[in-house]
């Protein structure tokens, strides 16, 4: 195809589309051949991946891609033997279908521009097209399938010709005896309305169609080799046909409309044209005789074997075309592409929406007006709809990701010589698309650390008492307002000594000083603690965990690691479900105002500052429901300057497994929390995520629940330089 | 019946041209039938006894023209068709085309 032929600018607007639809498929294919290996007898999943190809292959087809085009068509023949059973799945297969998938992959990028394709990539395309070509050309089917009963099989058969098939030395009939040679064919009938009167016609152009049965002993794949000088431009399809009448009205309802009754059931084979001849001069005659005209149908059922339901059928599909062609409820209408950029507006449209309907509810219980301020709950009520639902467009199940991860795990390994199975749990949780985006390359540097450095290989296995096959679990959930993404493995575990000696030896810890296990253990986050040379590519092995970490806060998420030797290791990303808009529970210390995230709030309980024992940092412990619950005095934690008040409460906070309570002045209830990014000056500035603005214009700082619990167990000395957390001008921040 | 026309000993992709203006010819001379005639739903036929070689595109030509037949509400007929066309007919599913020869016989 050529490329001129098309409209230039069609092209340039709808090519992205093609791209990314393109790319979902080359994913899911990727997917499906992985979960194949699992289960090779899934005629669904083959049937799957068969249509994926297909549609790669025919809307690059749409865009002239012909590189696309001409190489899927080798896998797409290879994936049609799969699903006619006329081979096996093997594992070669699979091999040979994933890499296939990469070149694919490597085309769209060519088309995109992402990609260049060098001699090198030409000549693995070609090399794969042989490997192709031998999987599913060289033998002789039979022999290939030996299982296959030699049993007479009845085929639909539907072949639209293309206009240029007589000017290509192509001839229809002699095509279809070729055909007849193969079995008996019945029902034979040419789509008559397509060809057009005398006087209309281009005598050189083909106009003819045919709908018929095959009785043979052939395969399908067989059948179709009858057209294959003529498959690039005809329509065809070939279907076996099954008894039941029920099979027959799928096949009436595929058929092309403007068809008549007696069209429809000589094309479906229901009833001979003979039959269908004698039904209409009877039809007639019973006209001419009594004045009243008996419905075809009616004699059809009378005079031949014509069976109810596919009389029903048929007439239920004239029916349908007289009801004016109105779309049938397909899959079409279940998605909507839409740019990420305009929701992206939105969403920040939205935020200003939330913080601007805040001010009206405050001027509202200011004046007091109680008509105003229900009018503002109402609002207040339906923005917050709004949010949610438009929050709601941009969450992805992560399972897309984690999937992304066993081609990856399938070849380290096998290049590892590894034995390992992947284990996903949880991979229909939801989180924000940028957030998925982000996390996808830390996730796989720590997936590629678990195979590399964790898991052991078979017979240090075997030999450590475990069993052969290393196991790496991903696991995602969700846990108070953020999710959890887990990597777990049951490999060697980390060796603490050696953590420790590479960090004297590096002067990450004073050389002789040995720090907790767990302290031990976040040595490896530190940047300098990599041994391997920086690699910028991250996914790549040996970059430093601290890149990891960086990337995992900067999503205002943090990253623990467990690990106990010999055993394995489970390192925890926690990540906010969402980068806008969150709920938050607004409280005050002094003239401060903080934002909790609400799903980490458990409870809020009373309490009397005065009497507390606190510690030099603001620190000390209730009982709730006789369990002992540490607290942590916001004011002394961030030394803010205010009078102590005589009353203040207690918010409890859950996070992860662990719960604290925070002192706090003043509750101020629930507030819609646009989050903003803190600026460079407080960037540093610990247990703290963001900022938001209030309706009065005042700054809030938003808490990370997780970093503030670590901040608050941390040993008394001075985290920065002067006193406790360092000092927090946040009542001077006001814009 | 001597006025029937005879088909060509050959209809095929290259006659086709040919025979497509031929035909245009015929059909510009058919005479629209009146309203009340007898001869509306008389057949109008073709010898076809002749005819040694055809193919898809000659049956395509064939049934354009019953197309355009039938437009005048005429019915196209092939007699005496011989092996060549009457197996070509019925191998594209067009054997309506056809009339049998006793058929024919008391049609004419």
């Amino acid at each position: 195809m050529n490329d001129n032929r098309h409209d230039n600018s069609f092209v340039a607007e709808a090519l992205p589309t093609f791209i990314s639809e393109a790319i979902e498929h080359i994913e899911m294919l990727e997917q499906l051949l992985l979960q194949l290996e699992t289960q090779p007898d899934n005629s669904e999943l083959i049937d799957a991946l068969f249509r994926c190809a297909h549609t790669i292959k025919g809307s690059a087809g749409i865009f002239g891609l012909d590189k696309i085009v001409s190489f899927t068509h080798h896998v797409e023949t290879l994936l049609d033997q799969l699903r006619e059973s006329r081979k096996a799945m093997t594992p070669e297969l699979s091999t040979l279908l994933l890499q296939s998938n990469d070149q694919i992959r490597l085309l769209i990028g060519v088309a995109q521009g992402t990609e260049t394709e060098d001699e090198d990539a030409l000549l693995g395309r070609e090399v794969l097209v042989q490997r192709l070509c031998m999987a599913y050309g060289g033998e002789e089917p039979k022999q290939s399938a030996p299982h296959v009963t030699n049993t007479l099989r009845r085929w639909q058969i539907s072949v639209r010709f293309g206009v240029d098939t007589y000017r290509n030395g192509m001839d229809p009939l002699a095509i279809l005896n070729y055909v007849r040679g193969m079995g008996s064919i019945s029902g034979m009938s040419l789509d008559a309305a397509t060809v057009p009167a005398l006087d209309a016609i281009n005598p050189e152009e083909c106009h003819l169609g045919f709908d018929f049965n095959l009785d043979t002993e052939a395969s399908g794949e067989n059948i179709g080799s009858a057209f294959s000088f003529v498959r690039d431009d005809c329509v065809l399809r070939i279907e076996e046909a099954k008894p039941q009448p029920e099979n027959l009205g799928s096949i009436i309802s595929s058929m092309p409309n403007g068809l008549r009754l007696g069209e429809i059931l000589v094309g479906v084979g229901a009833i001979t044209p003979s039959e269908l001849h004698s039904g209409l001069r009877l039809q007639a005659e019973a006209a001419n005789g009594a004045g009243a005209s008996q419905p075809l149908g009616e004699i059809l059922l009378e005079k031949t074997k014509l069976s109810p339901e596919v009389l029903a059928a048929a007439l239920q599909k004239q029916q349908k075309q007289r009801d004016g062609g109105s779309k049938p409820a397909g899959d079409e209408g279940r998605f909507i592409r839409v740019q990420a950029d305009r929701l992206d507006h939105v969403i920040n449209l939205l935020g200003e929406l939330v913080i601007t309907s805040a001010g009206a509810s405050m001027l509202a219980r200011q004046n007091r007006d109680s008509n105003l301020i229900e009018a503002n709950q109402q609002i207040t009520r339906l923005v917050e709809e709004i949010r949610n639902g438009t929050l709601q467009l941009r969450m992805v199940p992560i399972g897309e990701t984690f999937a992304r991860f066993r081609r990856v795990v399938r070849d380290t390994a096998a290049e590892l010589g590894k034995d390992i199975a992947l284990e996903i749990i949880g991979g229909e949780t939801e989180l924000d698309k940028s957030v998925v985006e982000r996390i996808a390359d830390p996730l796989m540097h720590l997936v590629r650390n678990a195979l590399d450095h964790g898991l052991e290989k078979a017979e240090q296995r075997l030999a450590a008492g475990k069993a052969a096959q290393g196991l790496l679990k991903l696991e995602a959930c969700h846990e108070s307002g953020s999710i959890l993404i887990r990597i777990r493995d049951d490999g060697s575990g980390i060796n603490r000594e050696k953590v420790l000696a590479r960090a004297w030896e590096r002067g990450l810890v004073e050389p002789g000083v040995t720090p907790s296990d767990a302290e031990i253990l976040k040595l490896i986050f530190k940047p300098g603690f990599s041994t391997a040379e920086k690699i910028t590519n991250l996914s790549g092995r040996g970059v430093g965990m601290d890149v990891v970490q960086r990337n995992v806060e900067a999503l205002r998420g943090s990253i623990d690691i467990f690990s106990t030797q010999g055993k394995g290791s489970s390192i925890e990303i926690r990540l906010p479900l969402t980068l806008a808009i969150i709920d938050g529970f607004l409280v005050s210390v002094g003239a401060s105002k903080f934002i909790f995230p609400l799903d980490g709030v458990v409870e809020v309980i009373e309490s009397h500052p005065t009497e507390m024992a606190q510690d030099s940092r603001g620190r000390c412990i209730v009982e709730l429901r006789n369990q002992v619950l540490p607290v942590v005095s916001l004011r002394s934690l961030y030394a803010l300057d205010s009078a102590v008040p005589a009353r203040s409460s207690v918010v409890v906070i859950q996070a992860g497994d662990r719960r604290y309570g925070v002192l706090v002045d003043q509750l101020h209830g629930q507030h819609q929390t646009v989050i903003k990014p803190l600026g460079k000056l407080l960037r540093s500035l610990r247990g703290v995520s963001g900022s938001s603005i209030l309706g009065s214009g005042e700054v809030a700082l938003i808490f990370d629940v997780h970093s503030l619990s670590e901040l608050a167990e941390q040993p008394a000395s001075p985290l920065l330089p002067g006193s406790a957390a360092g000092s927090l001008p946040a009542s001077h921040l006001q814009m | 019946m001597p006025n029937t026309p005879v088909l060509p000993a050959e209809i095929t992709i290259y006659t086709i041209g040919t025979l497509h203006q031929e035909w245009l010819k015929w059909l510009a001379k058919v005479p629209a039938p009146r309203r009340s005639a007898a001869g509306q739903d008389k057949p109008w036929l073709l010898d076809a006894s002749a005819v040694d070689e055809v193919d898809a595109a000659g049956v395509q030509l064939l049934l354009s023209l019953s197309h355009s037949l039938a437009k005048k509400r005429r019915t196209l007929r092939l007699i005496h068709p011989s092996h060549s066309i009457s197996s070509a007919c019925s191998a594209l599913g067009v054997g309506t085309l056809l009339m049998t020869d006793d058929a024919a016989g008391s049609a004419s």
